[in-house]
């Protein structure tokens, strides 16, 4: 497990301060950095086989390869733990967005470098123009319509009321397990109708094949054990069956 | 921000360069067009924004059969208003309501990254990704909101939601006491985005 997938319940930061930033964006640039990230959502040929099947063909976009939250969330979760928290929110998206756009040669690293110098020299230099309506409107779609990974009926593992204990799969670049859950035992709460795919494959962490997905409720001596606050109440996870082994019997093993 | 985001003087004026840089490079090269972000950043400006979130949960506070489908049913609920299109959108898709009662106080978390229901709430606020917010919530949500001004009595069960599957939550506050009779664009100003995280309560009635 890599620290950036075991934040929650981390250690030794009680008393930390902090810092109820209640504003979306801190800097005028991260709004630009979101609105290029929901566009490449908006135009990623993954969206081919989405439910709404959205018309790729007819958008006069160059975009022709695959982003999603999986791609983003990879950028950030992959990196060197230490470097993880030097960076803010949205910088990590900034890093993450223009990796990406360098290796399936959108451009290259020494275009982005003279342009950021050029903007860096002058920063009020206009954006150039390019009209497309067919562009903007495919991304509007999208972000009107969505992109659900429900798809088609499951079968279950596990029902309302079973003990499960959530496994510990091996550290990929990204994870949709929290951390702290690794090897604890809850009670299936909720089992979702239908299964549900996820945008990639995560390798052997398991995602990526539509799944039953639960909510599993953790009572919270079982999480924290004697760091549990005074007078707590239970955690609710939402998990991905792959994530999931029988726990039926207490036999003190975990 | 507070010190703790303190970076060296050309940090934010580098990151402007650079996001610039990219989106002039994306529009020269055909993949979008010099409007696509700024029709990306409108949408989440005048309609997707906390105001439908506060119309839900305002309507929720005076029509008890309709706070009943919103618990079970979320999405048919919220297709019952009169709201943008694209309430089940882009982090909308499967949308899901855990509402407080009396005894009972929700507390939205994503410990892993920032899942947020964007069509009710927005875009997440600074706060909600913060590392430190994410690491202690999980743990001690009751310190954490009484810092944040949430004081809660011992017979008060809180519970958290670490979104990390395909639902997007938010909360539905108990209505302020005081309010007998208000309607529910009054009542919808006394809620909050932090109230719909779990993290504030609905502003006192005046």
């Amino acid at each position: 497990m890599k620290l950036q997938h075991g934040l929650g319940g981390l250690e030794g930061l009680e008393g930390f301060p902090l810092d109820y930033e209640k504003r979306v964006f801190v800097e005028d640039w991260e709004k630009r950095i979101f609105g290029i990230h929901a566009a490449m959502m908006g135009l990623s040929a993954s969206l081919r086989d989405s439910v709404p099947g959205y018309d790729l063909d007819a958008v006069p976009t160059t975009f022709n390869t695959t982003w999603t939250w999986a791609h983003l969330r990879s950028g950030a979760e992959a990196m060197h733990p230490f470097e993880y928290f030097k960076f803010r929110y949205y910088e990590k998206w900034l890093g993450g967005i223009s990796a990406y756009l360098v290796e399936q040669g959108y451009l290259t690293q020494e275009e982005l470098d003279a342009a950021t110098e050029r903007f860096r020299e002058q920063p009020q230099a206009q954006l150039p123009d390019r009209d497309a309506e067919a562009v903007d409107e495919q991304v509007l779609d999208y972000l009107r319509r969505g992109d659900t990974p429900r798809r088609g009926p499951a079968t279950p593992a596990f029902a309302v009321g079973d003990e499960v204990v959530v496994r510990n799969p091996p550290a990929t670049e990204h994870t949709r397990l929290p951390g702290y859950l690794r090897g604890h035992r809850g009670r299936v709460e909720r089992v979702f109708e239908g299964n549900y795919s996820y945008f990639v494959s995560t390798g052997g962490d398991g995602l990526g094949q539509p799944m039953s997905v639960y909510i599993v409720r953790f009572e919270p001596d079982e999480l924290w054990g004697e760091e549990t606050e005074r007078a707590a109440g239970p955690l609710y996870a939402e998990l991905y069956e792959t994530y999931l082994s029988a726990g039926s019997t207490r036999d003190g093993n975990r | 921000m507070s010190e703790l985001f303190a970076y060296p003087d050309d940090r934010e004026e580098a990151s402007a360069a650079q996001v610039k840089a990219l989106e002039a490079l994306l529009i020269e090269k055909g993949v979008i067009t010099g409007s696509t972000v700024d029709k990306v950043l409108g949408y989440f400006e005048s309609e997707m924004t906390p105001l439908n979130g506060k119309k839900i949960v305002a309507r929720a506070w005076v029509d008890p059969e309709f706070a009943r489908l919103l618990a079970t049913d979320t999405p048919k609920a919220i297709a019952q208003l009169d709201l943008p299109e694209g309430m089940a959108g882009a982090e909308g898709e499967h949308i899901a309501a855990v509402v407080n009662e009396p005894g009972v106080h929700n507390l939205v978390i994503c410990s892993l990254c920032s899942c947020f229901p964007w069509p009710v709430l927005g875009l997440p606020p600074y706060w909600y990704k913060d590392p430190v917010f994410r690491a202690r919530a999980a743990r001690e949500p009751r310190v954490v909101l009484a810092e944040l001004g949430v004081e809660l009595d011992d017979d008060t069960e809180v519970r958290v939601w670490d979104s990390s599957g395909h639902s997007r939550w938010f909360v539905v506050p108990a209505r302020p006491s005081g309010t007998e009779g208000w309607s529910e664009e009054q009542l919808a100003e006394l809620v909050t985005t932090e109230s719909m995280i779990g993290v504030a309560l609905p502003g006192p009635a005046a």
